[in-house]
């Protein structure tokens, strides 16, 4: 993996697949998706260890997801001093208003509702450039 | 005659008024001698005001008056025709011995004076009659009358009051006794035999047989507590303790009693009360035994709510997080299908992805509704004074200003205060008002009213419009979820339907009742009640978090 990449948290295929195309609409970086909680606290964890964690440009993050929840994951992320400055935006279909804050606190770029579109993309990304 | 007046008022026999009181007091005075009767009865008014004066002029005539009035005191003479003074009193005291009779004598009439003794005559007064002594005799026959009287009355009072006290006693079933302390005697009232299962009197009581009443557990408490008394010359407040009749037949009784001291500070009486409060105990045991069960179904009705609660909670959780996920993905694949397949050539493709939009939307507005609604179930409500006019008046006038060509005639009653959490009660009478004013759009001049009866079941709020109305026989969908009993395109509709059930719901959450009457065309009539101070809170102590 030794080329910039974006990494989508998300278990359900068919919700990897939809946001995959409207990623790709707009950035040139490789899509790694990773289909449980647990599997990507160890994955960023061990970038995280080799420094490759670098070439993760945005990390795309599903709450509700097997084994480890998408709020435990963000918390991993910003407990490592190597992860935590990295980007995550919040992908989740769920109106709770609790999560929401909670990530809010946890310093995400945004949260977006599925299914997400081009132009919510760009003015979420719009934000993290400014 | 007049000069005797004169003499005899110089000479102040009428001293003044007596010190009791003799009216009533009858006195019958026989005489021959008319001046004699004139004047001694004349003299006997003016002194005695009060006293009542019967005069006959022999002993026939005197016994009459005497069998028609029976006076107080005859004055008689002795020396009559007809019948004398003797043969009369002998009469007046065959039928009456208590008679007082009082004979006016001449020192020549001596042998009759040893009759009057014997009869019974208890003094007499010399002729010619001395006033002063007159006046002595009938005032110390008056005052024994009046002493008499006087004790006759209290006698009779205390008669009364005895009676009174036992009637009261067997009434309340209060017996009272009284123990001797330095002989050790008792003495029961009838009611504390009649408590203890005998008739009154029926033996001769001692202090051991009054502790050998109650039962061998509670007797040394009995004991203990009148020892203490006596001791510490302290009252014996309120002991319960059982006690078993001679039928074998237990009864509670509460005993109370006081010390009371001789002359010297030592106790010598003590009297006491006891209570048989059987039945009263019984009953109080009997509304504990209601109250435990009547708890026991409330901690187990309000566990059955909290499940419920509970199962909703999850299950819109289920709704809003696991339902929308899907619904999220078909809109996903719509926008994919729009972008990609837009222009091809078969015009089915396009519309059916922008329909499939619309479904989509439709059902999360759907989810959403039905989040709102179950929210009203599970949410914790503030409890305070809320002044429903108020609210109403606000309401009325966001909806005047939103549509100001309309002419509605609002008319709010005033100082509508209840206790309830303002947020939803706000957002109930939104959806009633909002009915009534969306309702009352096809008419020309409308008139929606906010008001309260008082009947019997307490407050009844309500709002009536002239609108639209509805046929009585959907009534029982009116508060139903996602139904409406409007065509399509009657009226402007947002696809759900829940405004009611929110109202429903809010209305249930504040203890109270909701129900409607309409007709077609002729306006209809939303009632509700709420409970005088619902309990603030939710059901549910921590929700789950999602």
């Amino acid at each position: 993996m030794a080329e910039p990449c974006i990494l989508l948290i998300e278990d359900n295929a068919d919700d990897a697949f939809l946001a995959s195309r409207i990623i790709r609409k707009i950035r040139a970086e490789k899509i790694v998706v990773v289909r449980d909680g647990e599997e990507a606290t160890d994955l960023l964890l061990s970038m995280a260890e080799d420094g490759s964690c670098q070439l993760i440009t945005l990390v795309f993050l599903d709450l509700k997801l097997p084994k480890m929840n998408g709020l435990d994951v963000l918390q991993a992320i910003r407990n490592n001093p190597k992860l935590q400055a990295l980007p995550v935006l919040v992908l989740t279909s769920s109106d709770n208003d609790a999560d929401q804050e909670r990530c809010r606190g946890l310093g995400v770029i945004d949260y977006l509702f599925k299914p997400m579109t081009v132009d919510r993309l760009e003015r979420a990304l719009d934000k993290l450039k400014s | 005659m007049a000069g005797d007046m004169e003499e005899a008022t110089a000479k102040g026999w009428n001293t003044g008024p007596l010190s009791y009181d003799i009216s009533g007091a009858t006195l019958l005075y026989v005489e021959d001698e008319a001046d004699a009767r004139n004047m001694v009865s004349r003299m006997l008014a003016m002194n005695y005001p009060k006293l009542k004066i019967f005069a006959a002029e022999n002993g026939a005539v005197g016994l009459d008056l005497y069998r028609e009035h029976t006076p107080d005191i005859v004055v008689t003479d002795i020396n009559m025709p007809v019948m004398d003074g003797i043969r009369m009193s002998r009469e007046i005291k065959s039928t009456n011995p208590e008679a007082c009779i009082i004979a006016v004598t001449a020192h020549s009439d001596t042998s009759y004076l040893l009759n009057a003794i014997e009869i019974g005559v208890h003094h007499y007064v010399l002729k010619p009659i001395n006033y002063e002594e007159l006046f002595a005799v009938i005032d110390k026959i008056l005052e024994q009358i009046v002493l008499k009287r006087l004790v006759g009355e209290v006698n009779q009072r205390i008669v009364e009051s005895q009676m009174q006290l036992a009637m009261a006693q067997r009434i309340a079933h209060l017996g009272s006794w009284q123990w001797d302390l330095s002989d050790g005697s008792m003495n029961w009232s009838d009611e504390m035999y009649r408590i203890c299962g005998f008739e009154p009197g029926a033996f001769e009581v001692t202090y051991q047989s009054f502790l050998d009443r109650f039962l061998e557990q509670d007797r040394e408490t009995v004991k203990t507590a009148i020892k203490e008394s006596i001791e510490n010359r302290q009252p014996v407040g309120a002991v319960f303790c059982r006690i078993e009749r001679s039928d074998g037949c237990q009864r509670i009784l509460r005993l109370e009693a006081e010390v009371l001291l001789d002359g010297t500070g030592i106790p010598s009486l003590m009297i006491g009360t006891s209570h048989d409060v059987t039945e009263l105990k019984e009953a109080e045991e009997r509304i504990r035994l209601l109250t435990d069960e009547l708890e026991r179904r409330v901690i187990q009705r309000t566990s059955l709510l909290q499940a419920s609660l509970r199962e909703l909670e999850s299950f819109s959780y289920v709704v809003s997080h696991d339902l929308r996920a899907p619904v999220a993905r078909i809109e996903g694949f719509c926008q994919a299908l729009l972008e990609e397949c837009g222009d091809c050539p078969n015009p089915g493709c396009r519309q059916y992805a922008e329909r499939t939009e619309r479904v989509v939307k439709q059902i999360k507005h759907i989810i959403d509704a039905f989040n709102n609604l179950s929210h009203y179930a599970r949410c914790r409500l503030v409890i305070e004074d809320v002044d429903l006019s108020l609210v109403a008046g606000g309401i009325a006038a966001t909806f005047s200003q939103s549509e100001p060509e309309r002419r509605v005639e609002f008319s709010i009653a005033p100082g509508l205060v209840v206790r309830g959490d303002r947020r939803l009660l706000q957002i109930a009478l939104e959806h009633l008002l909002g009915n009534a004013w969306k309702f009352t759009s096809k008419k020309e001049s409308s008139r929606i009213e906010f008001g309260r009866h008082d009947q019997e079941e307490g407050m009844v709020f309500f709002i009536r419009d002239n609108g639209a109305g509805f046929n009585m026989k959907y009534v029982d969908k009116l508060f139903k979820p996602f139904q409406t009993i409007h065509s399509p395109g009657e009226y402007t509709w947002d696809g759900t339907a829940i405004g009611l059930a929110t109202v429903h719901s809010i209305i249930l959450r504040h203890g109270g009742r909701i129900w409607a009457e309409g007709e077609v065309d002729r306006g209809a009539t939303f009632y509700f009640t709420l409970e005088p101070n619902p309990e603030g809170g939710s059901f549910i102590e921590d929700p789950p978090t999602g």
